[in-house]
């Protein structure tokens, strides 16, 4: 029997490192993964609620999730291979074409 | 033994998590943006593991296929795209040669371990017979994935049809944004 705070500790442990990630890394990829983490760590959340209340919906939700993820990942690649044609970079400190 | 097998069993959660933190946390320290790709591979297989000690089998096996057989593949694509068009790269390559030709053997050596029975055994098998728990296993999964899905296709059939207008403009917005510029 897995208690519900342990898996809350876990997930909010893997949030915090995707959102480390995002922050440190420059790497344009390594960004997308760890956005990926974040949603992962959100379903792991949907999942410990889903057992602890006895219902399906939470299960039901992360699976919507699972689809969402992989479309931000199909969209987020191709803006990825999109910038390196353009640029012929990916990390995200040579790309400031916003900045006046 | 017996002692060790049943306390790995009841701690099975706490074994994926702190691996996938692990793996994770190696995700975000790799230099390399490959090495960052084979680790966020290991946290998604961990996580599913997870998600089978959680008892949503179904959830984990779409985990494994979704994440590990496509997700980190498309990644994986990108990353050999953008990284290793640089020269470097290319020679950091060719130096571990050695250690892909060591791992192709060591993997075909664990493959006819695996499969011993069937390459080298008898012409006769024995008929598969299931054992009673792991039919009690299958049919916990089974229920689990019904369950899933009655949630899933009655009380949110909307946020269902929704995502795959989602999946659908995300098809066309990804083919519009990395086709070339010859128009």
């Amino acid at each position: 029997m897995v208690s519900l705070n342990a898996v809350l500790l876990i997930s909010f442990l893997l949030f915090s490192i995707g959102i480390i990630g995002v922050l440190i890394r420059r790497n344009a990829l390594v960004i997308l993964m760890c956005v990926e983490l974040m949603l992962n760590a959100a379903n792991l959340n949907f999942i410990a609620f889903a057992r602890h209340s006895g219902s399906a919906s939470g299960q039901a939700f992360a699976l919507l999730v699972m689809g969402f993820a992989a479309a931000e990942v199909a969209v987020g690649l191709a803006l990825v291979v999109a910038l390196y044609r353009k640029r012929d970079t990916v990390q995200v400190d040579d790309i400031n074409l916003l900045k006046g | 033994m017996e002692h060790l097998l049943e306390t790995i069993g009841r701690n099975m959660f706490a074994i994926f998590g702190v691996m996938a933190l692990g793996a994770a946390a190696l995700m975000v320290a790799f230099r390399s943006a490959v090495h960052s790709v084979l680790a966020f591979l290991f946290a998604m297989l961990c996580i599913a593991g997870c998600f089978l000690a959680l008892e949503a089998e179904f959830l984990g096996m779409a985990q494994i296929l979704v994440y590990a057989g496509g997700i980190v593949v498309l990644f994986l694509f990108v990353v050999m795209l953008v990284e290793m068009s640089k020269k470097k790269e290319k020679e950091v390559f060719q130096l571990q040669s050695r250690y892909a030709v060591a791992a192709v053997l060591i993997g075909a050596a664990v493959f006819v371990g695996v499969f011993r029975k069937v390459i080298f055994g008898t012409a006769s098998p024995e008929a598969l017979v299931l054992r009673p728990e792991l039919a009690e296993g299958l049919n916990v999964a089974r229920q689990n994935a019904q369950a899933v899905s009655r949630s899933l296709f009655a009380d949110y059939l909307l946020p269902f049809e929704i995502l795959s207008v989602i999946l659908l403009v995300a098809l066309v917005g990804a083919v519009v944004l990395a086709k070339t510029e010859r128009v």
